[in-house]
């Protein structure tokens, strides 16, 4: 789980290159003013590429956290 | 490249002293992976500054180009796609695919296509602009069976094929190779079904990712080769000149040696196009001679110089060449099937990229013929690039003339006459060609990007002077340009190059004096900087300055101490351009 997680802050380190890593965790939408729906996209194509995984972006819709998307994946069966 | 990679690159701050180029992505679909691909790949094309790419509004390519033009900047990527010719050809649209629909769409789409020729060609006249054109599939929109193509497809593809055809003619736009970007990404691995629904982007991730490289590419290419040095036996031709004789030797179909037909045929249309060609051989003179008078030889011996036939050390012959060519041995490159040889001419000359012959391998002889395409690929073919050869057999000729009496009196019978142009334009090619790649005789070193170079032009008093020269040696093409400010202020220089074709002829001096002619002025200052390889340059300057250059930047030059020095001057000068700003 841990690599999961570990995996999940560097795509979340790459598409908010501004904000600080020791935060990742406790990130929300709400919380960054950068989290668009164009960031949306962008995080999940990088968690895709990451995970090797193909993403169904509405399986992901109001997966809008770290903890939430970490969530998702691992109803995925990922970590 | 994948995404996280090219996130990472833009993430990476760039280097503070560097500038920030301003790249404009102009697409009417929602940019996403394609601005991060842009950016990335500019990056690492142009890694002494940072890069910012602009975008748009999703569903207005046309008004984005013109956004694009308004605002300016160093370059634009356009990508066209069916849903900018009409929307109905995208997959986002749900007006029908009836056959009226289809109708419709072939008779609006004559008047889209001349409305995006003309926002292109003005963007096209304001920075370079790198198109990239339908790349996509097109839904499945007629009853055809996938086998056969459609009647609308042709007229569609015919009326798209036109319009690129006028588009790639525009000035400062290039396109991008269908074949090129086929290579690199499968046609049936462009489209993400997935995200274009989702998000308005219709690319594949890797898709994104070549088109942008590829655009990159157009906007910025690499500097192309100068000049290719190759062996003869077992690489030009077929077999060994000393054992089998000038009619032993073969490069046809029949004699089992076209991959040699097909080398001599692109070393002769690489000389066409101004690359310098030189032979380097282990042979008897005689015998080369004698086969390059066989009519059949694709490659003319006049489209060969210096040839090199001796018995000495390939390096040596190598090192002869270069100093004929008077170019860079990080320009060339050294084509022979003896890996031994190659190697010698490697440790001697390392910047040298040394590439083997392999004649036993057809495909491997097919890829050699492409990658040495890519390495001497550029644009456009000039007057100056057809001269080249030719300029420097007379400048053998002249240096060997020139021994034989004093230098005052071997200049005043060379009948040389110099025609300047003066402009206030940045469109002559040539100028920004010989800017760019000019090393010795060159004010300051510095380069231009298109984008810059039309700025330049911009300011208040900026001018260009070329020159082109010619003797009874022959033509040497426009060999000279300089670029300055004339203003209330004086006039200025900021760069100043001159071809090594045409050292020792006094071109620089007569430059100066028509430069200070024309302005009247009392003095110049001259954006002078000392370089790793401006020595001719430097050599120059210091016959006005003896007591020594400056370290830095700049020094002022008066007319009256130009002529005091400047030496007798024997050219017939003639004078074009009714730009003329009088100043100072």
């Amino acid at each position: 789980m841990d690599n999961v997680r570990d995996k999940l802050a560097k795509c979340f380190s790459l598409a908010f290159p501004n904000l600080d890593p020791s935060r990742i965790p406790r990130f929300t939408a709400a919380d960054v003013k950068e989290w668009d729906s164009v960031a949306q996209v962008t995080l999940l194509s990088l968690v895709g590429e990451e995970f090797g995984i193909d993403i169904d972006f509405e399986a992901f819709d109001g997966a809008t956290s770290f903890e939430a998307l970490a969530g998702r994946l691992k109803e995925m069966g990922i970590g | 490249m994948r995404l996280g990679e090219a996130l990472q690159i833009n993430n990476t701050p760039a280097a503070e002293a560097g500038r920030t180029r301003r790249l404009h992505l102009v697409c009417g679909f929602t940019p996403l992976h394609l601005e991060t691909f842009a950016g990335a790949r500019a990056r690492l094309r142009l890694p002494d500054g940072d890069v910012h790419v602009a975008t748009g509004l999703f569903g207005d390519l046309e008004g984005n180009l013109q956004r694009a033009s308004k605002a300016g900047g160093d370059g634009a990527i356009v990508a066209l796609e069916w849903s900018d010719l009409d929307e109905r050809l995208g997959f986002r649209a749900a007006a029908g695919w009836g056959a009226q629909v289809l109708d419709d769409v072939l008779e609006h789409i004559g008047g889209k296509c001349a409305r995006l020729e003309a926002a292109l060609a003005a963007l096209g006249s304001v920075m370079p602009v790198a198109v990239v054109a339908v790349t996509l599939p097109l839904p499945p929109l007629t009853h055809y069976p996938p086998a056969q193509t459609s009647l609308f497809e042709l007229d569609l593809r015919s009326a798209v094929t036109g319009f690129l055809s006028r588009v790639g003619g525009l000035g400062g736009v290039r396109l991008v190779s269908e074949s090129q970007l086929s290579a690199r990404s499968p046609h049936a691995a462009r489209h993400d079904a997935k995200l274009d629904l989702h998000a308005g982007f219709p690319y594949s991730v890797a898709h994104a990712d070549a088109v942008a490289d590829l655009c990159v590419e157009c906007l910025c290419p690499a500097a192309p080769k100068k000049g290719l040095i190759t062996d003869l036996d077992e690489t030009l031709w077929k077999g060994i000149l000393g054992d089998a004789g000038p009619g032993g030797v073969s490069w046809s179909l029949e004699d089992h040696a076209q991959p040699h037909a097909l080398y001599q045929q692109l070393l002769a249309s690489l000389a066409e196009a101004g690359v310098l060609i030189a032979a380097a051989s282990k042979n008897d003179p005689e015998l080369v001679r004698q086969a390059f008078e066989r009519r059949d030889m694709l490659l003319g011996r006049p489209q060969v110089f210096p040839m090199e036939a001796g018995w000495g050390a390939k390096s040596a012959a190598v090192g002869r060449i270069l100093r004929a060519w008077n170019v860079g041995a990080e320009s060339v490159v050294f084509v022979d099937d003896s890996p031994m040889e190659l190697a010698e001419v490697s440790e001697k000359y390392p910047e040298i990229e040394c590439l083997r012959f392999p004649a036993d391998d057809p495909a491997a002889v097919v890829a050699l013929l492409h990658g040495l395409r890519a390495r001497f690929g550029k644009s456009e073919v000039r007057e100056e690039d057809r001269l080249r050869l030719r300029s420097l057999e007379s400048a053998a000729a002249l240096a060997d003339a020139q021994t034989a009496e004093a230098p005052a009196d071997f200049l005043a019978r060379l009948d040389a006459r110099m025609t300047l142009e003066f402009s206030d334009s940045p469109d002559d090619g040539r100028a920004f060609e010989l800017v760019n790649k000019t090393n010795q005789f060159n004010l300051n070193g510095r380069r231009y990007e298109a984008g810059e170079w039309t700025s330049y032009f911009r300011q208040p008093g900026a001018f260009l002077i070329t020159a082109a020269y010619q003797d009874r040696f022959g033509p040497l093409g426009k060999i000279a340009v300089l670029a300055g400010r004339a203003d209330a202020g004086g006039v200025r220089v900021d760069t100043w190059v001159m071809s090594c074709r045409a050292f020792s002829r006094h071109i620089e001096f007569q430059l100066l004096r028509q430069l200070f002619g024309r302005f009247g002025a009392s003095a110049i200052r001259f954006s002078y900087r000392p370089t790793n390889r401006n020595g001719p340059l430097r050599e120059f300057f210091s016959r006005f300055f003896p007591e020594g250059l400056p370290e830095k930047d700049g020094l002022d030059l008066t007319a009256a101490g130009f002529e005091r020095d400047c030496p007798p001057l024997f050219h017939e000068v003639s004078i074009h351009g009714q730009r003329q700003r009088q100043a100072c």
